[in-house]
């Protein structure tokens, strides 16, 4: 099979293992498996579609007979195949992790969450492949409902639902901007196909104007400051697994549809985009770790700590635009090739992370770090994937965070070089930002693993808690290694992924590695080489221990004292350091940023409170306008309610087909 | 140079640094003690202390977890990874064509990274407050590392520690007004990292400064002791392999490696004893205020960086 019959016959599996799952859902364990185990057999397969797709050519194929006015369109090139490869690495890790967490959620609807689970998941292949911007925004509609209603799928609580409520608006008003800036490109070319839009040689104030629309459309999507306010709510607030997948894959769909649109169709021709777009990634990188470093909610940390990453993924993506438009080839494939390395990297580790949080609330039934500590002795296994993640995503040599941070360095560097002042100026202040942000990430991710796993146990779910099932670990173990291979693979995994940023900047590839070292395309400017470095630790290690044999240090003996020292007072478990007094410094230090958040509330909150009056207003003019405007009104919506009425049978999937259904109206209308 | 004479050199710098770095110490403690004007100990003395300290039995906290027993190596272990990277007996870097100036910056993070999880992981008030300094210092002086060492890099157009420092012996890279300031916001970086005043409380070093070896014990508490005066050492001849490199050997031999020996031991006991002289001269502050000080030394970082934008 090609890599299109692999990734349509995936689709299908996970489509197909939705609806049984759906079909189950009285039985609850086979409902479980079905979709867990479907989910990781249709992601094998999605993962052989992105390898097919690598070593052979682009493949693409369409099918006819859907709908007069869209060609369905499906193309692999290099990002699609990428993009396929990242998200069906996560999907198998979350599937099989979730045969066995899934199990807190019994009675609750296990048949249901696999159904909207795997659907969200076929969205997202679909979104990355497809080649029609018709089928585009179809798909990405599927995407947002199916992960809206995985949300709120903890209905019972309040904090859910309206962190739902605001996931779907954020998510609308950006669809909408990206809407419009396919139906500009409509508007001049006369198709949806990307290929068409391809050759439009729009003039440049067109295309900034796409550019702006689609960048704050998808940016709502991907978290940028500051449209970020539904991630950090939205993503804690569903089960882990897909929490996992929000994190890891879902906001990256909206970098993708940024470089599909900006950088392959419209060639970045201006470099304002591209310092736009680095300037909103430093935004976010910074202030999205400022948060997470305060957070004392362990998921929502990791929700703070994605939008800072969906930053430094930017910055990078940023830098390539910069330098496709200044026509420097290198700095094109470095900078892309660091944001998709970063993409890929932060969906492992961010994945991983969120699962292991998923783990430590099934054992501990809490997600308040103040009320963990210790659970290092109960979760074995559970706290050394998690340490393996905390030390990735704080970019630590030699694992894979560290990898792409470095290309980011790197692509900076050579940006600072450049003939354009602007990028002199602030490419080495973009370097140093990061450096900062990295320093931050490490506190927020000492604090998180610290106060979580290690200390004293500070309630009784902490003591109480046990390890988790073996799915779970397995799911996690399995995103650690590929953490680890991501770091210590790098000089055979760079050329792949500059391959395929070379084809997103339309320039030849250039040479980044030889041997066991990599390099910014000039090996003069800086290389690493990240096996090495690893076995240099390794040998290392000697050292210490040869020099403790030497003075006779092995014959001195351990021994395991209860307390730690407190004065010569008892200890108290309360005597540790918590999650909230942890990052007490910080907030002092950097008062005003938090100033900002809280600045930022009065006007938010200004505005709901202004909804609210305004509708607590209504009731009192009703009487005036009631007998001659609001009463034939309020009839005829009483008639057309009732023939909704019939329409509503409270089925979740038949609304799906009614907003498919009124989408496709909708643009006939508009078009024919 | 041959990559088996870089890598003969490269370990013999971590031999070497493993081996003096406690002398250093002690040679601080002992500047110290005279300013002071007490009797203080004796140069050797960090040489007694391991030597006892390893072979006392170990004591660990009961809720101390993996973290906490593996750190002590992972400290040294970063620490010599950094000194192999460093150029100090040779111009070259000996481990350059296993990383840059980016990894050596993020190598001294992996070190705080477990240094202060294992005073969290002890459960101890202390072992906390430490860890939690240790990170808030190294998120203030972080930036400034890289912005000085961006800089340097940009002026010898590689990130590669042993092109900045073979440009700037060789004059590639003239000690104009940029270097001058870069130099001297390194100064305080290096004077942070050193674990010396205005952060520390000479007085309560076992409480705070040294907070995150507080459960520490015997061998353990050799091992992390051992890896801070590596690290202090680390951080030295980093800033002399970029501000002052002048002094070693361009080809492998035994004269010019004993000559480089000789001329870097003199410039870190210069670099010591001018710590010592800062540190016991100025007053202490409080902890929180730290800020206000990094903020000064970034003042002069950007004017670096200002200058290197106009060249001068």
């Amino acid at each position: 099979m090609d890599a299109i019959q692999l990734l349509i016959s995936s689709a299908l599996t996970f489509a197909a293992t939705g609806l049984l799952s759906l079909l189950l859902r009285g039985l609850e364990r086979p409902a479980r498996v079905v979709s867990g185990l479907g989910g990781a057999a249709a992601s094998v397969l999605a993962f052989l579609s992105a390898l097919a797709a690598f070593v052979g050519d682009s493949a693409s194929l369409e099918l006819t007979g859907f709908s007069a006015f869209g060609r369905f369109v499906l193309a692999m090139d290099g990002l699609s195949a990428f993009m396929v490869g990242a998200i069906s690495l996560l999907a198998f890790a979350a599937s099989i992790y979730s045969i066995g967490y899934v199990h807190e959620y019994r009675g609750r609807g296990c048949g249901e969450l696999g159904f909207f689970n795997n659907i969200f998941i076929a969205a997202m292949l679909m979104v990355v492949t497809v080649a029609n911007a018709f089928y585009f925004l179809i798909f990405w509609e599927l995407m947002t409902l199916a992960s809206y209603f995985l949300v709120i799928f903890e209905q019972e609580k309040k904090e859910s639902v309206s962190a739902g409520y605001l996931y779907f608006l954020i998510a609308h008003i950006g669809t909408a901007l990206i809407m419009l800036s396919f139906f500009i490109l409509y508007q001049q070319t006369g198709s949806f196909d990307f290929d068409s839009f391809r050759n439009a040689g729009l003039p440049l104030g067109i295309q900034s104007l796409i550019f702006l629309l689609a960048f704050f459309g998808f940016g709502a999507k991907a978290g940028i400051v500051p449209l970020h306010i539904w991630l950090p709510r939205a993503h804690p607030a569903a089960p882990s697994h897909v929490s996992a997948l929000l994190s890891g894959v879902m906001i990256k769909t909206a970098i993708y549809g940024l470089i599909r649109l900006c950088v392959d169709i419209l060639g970045a021709p201006l470099w304002w985009w591209g310092f736009v777009v680095l300037c909103f990634g430093g935004l976010s990188a910074l202030l999205g770790i400022v948060y997470a470093l305060d957070e004392r909610d362990l998921k929502r940390l990791l929700a703070y700590s994605s939008v800072e990453n969906v930053g430094i993924i930017l910055m990078g993506v940023g830098v390539g635009m910069m330098g496709m438009s200044l026509q420097l080839p290198t700095l094109a494939v470095i900078g892309f090739l660091a944001a998709l390395y970063h993409l890929l990297n932060h969906a492992m580790f961010k994945g991983l992370l969120f699962m292991g949080a998923g783990a430590v609330v099934y054992s501990a039934h809490t997600r308040n770090m103040n009320e963990m500590g210790g659970l290092a002795r109960a979760m074995p296994w559970t706290s050394f994937v998690f340490l393996v993640g905390a030390v990735a995503i704080s970019a630590i040599p030699p694992l894979n965070g560290f990898v792409s941070e470095w290309f980011v360095f790197q692509s900076l560097f050579i940006a600072s070089s450049t003939e354009l002042g602007v990028l002199r100026v602030f490419a080495p202040l973009f370097a140093v930002l990061l450096g900062l942000v990295g320093a931050m990430a490490a506190m927020t991710f000492v604090k998180a693993y610290g106060t979580t796993f290690t200390g004293q146990p500070r309630s009784v779910h902490a003591r109480d808690a046990v390890e988790v099932p073996g799915s779970m670990l397995a799911g996690m173990g399995a995103l650690a290694i590929a953490v680890t291979l991501l770091g210590l693979g790098a000089p055979w995994v760079t050329p792949f992924i500059g391959g395929v940023a070379a084809q997103v900047a339309n320039v030849p590839t250039e040479t980044l590695a030889s041997g066991i070292q990599i390099f910014p395309g000039n090996e003069a400017q800086g290389v690493l080489s990240t096996p090495i470095i690893f076995l240099l630790h390794a040998g290392l290690l000697t050292f210490p221990l040869v020099a403790v044999f030497a003075l006779g240090g092995h014959r001195a003996g351990q021994r395991v004292d209860a307390d730690p020292w407190a004065c010569g007072y008892g200890y108290q478990p309360q005597m540790g350091i918590s999650a909230t007094n942890f990052a007490q410094p910080m907030l002092a230090a950097f008062r005003p940023l938090y100033l900002l958040r809280t600045l930022a509330q009065k006007p938010l909150d200004g505005i709901a409170s202004f909804a609210k009056r305004f509708g607590a207003s209504l009731p009192a003019a009703e009487p005036v306008v009631e007998r001659t405007v609001s009463q034939p009104i309020f009839a005829f919506v009483r008639t057309v309610g009732g023939w909704v009425q019939r329409m509503q049978m409270g089925d979740l999937r038949m609304y799906c087909l009614y907003i498919f259904i009124a989408l496709a109206v909708l643009l006939i209308v508009i078009f024919k | 140079m041959t990559t088996g004479s870089l890598i003969f050199i490269g370990l013999l710098q971590a031999v070497l640094v493993a081996a003096l770095a406690p002398l250093f110490s002690g040679f601080a403690r002992v500047l110290r003690a005279k300013m002071h004007s007490r009797h203080g100990p004796p140069l050797l003395q960090n040489y007694y202390d391991l030597f006892k300290l390893m072979k006392r039995q170990e004591i660990l906290p009961a809720h101390g977890s993996l973290v906490f027993r593996i750190t002590p190596y992972v400290t040294i272990v970063s620490a010599l990874l950094v000194v192999m990277i460093v150029p100090i007996l040779a111009a070259d870097s000996p481990f350059g064509w296993v990383g840059d100036m980016i990894l050596v910056v993020y190598l001294l993070m992996l070190a705080r990274f477990f240094t202060s999880l294992a005073g969290l992981s002890s459960g101890s008030t202390f072992g906390g407050m430490g860890a939690r300094r240790e990170l808030f210092v190294s998120a203030l002086v972080e930036p400034l590392i890289l912005l000085v060492l961006f800089v340097m890099s940009l002026l010898a157009e590689s990130t590669n520690l042993g092109a900045i420092s073979r440009g700037v012996a060789t004059g590639a890279i003239p000690y104009l007004a940029t270097v001058w300031l870069g130099m001297v916001s390194f100064a305080f970086v290096v004077f942070v990292e050193a674990g010396k005043l205005p952060f520390d409380l000479s007085e309560a070093e076992q409480e705070l400064q040294e907070g995150a070896f507080t459960e520490y014990s015997g061998r353990g508490l050799a091992l992390m002791q051992w890896g801070f005066y590596m690290k202090q050492l680390a951080v030295v001849s980093l800033f002399i392999a970029v501000f002052v490199p002048f002094g070693t050997m361009t080809t492998l031999s035994l004269l010019g490696g004993l000559l480089a020996l000789a001329i870097f031991l003199i410039k870190a006991a210069a670099l010591y004893f001018l710590a010592a002289i800062l540190e016991n001269a100025m007053a202490r502050t409080r902890f929180i205020k730290a800020p206000s000080f990094t903020w000064i030394a970034v003042g002069v970082g950007l004017l670096c960086f200002a200058f290197y934008l106009v060249r001068i």
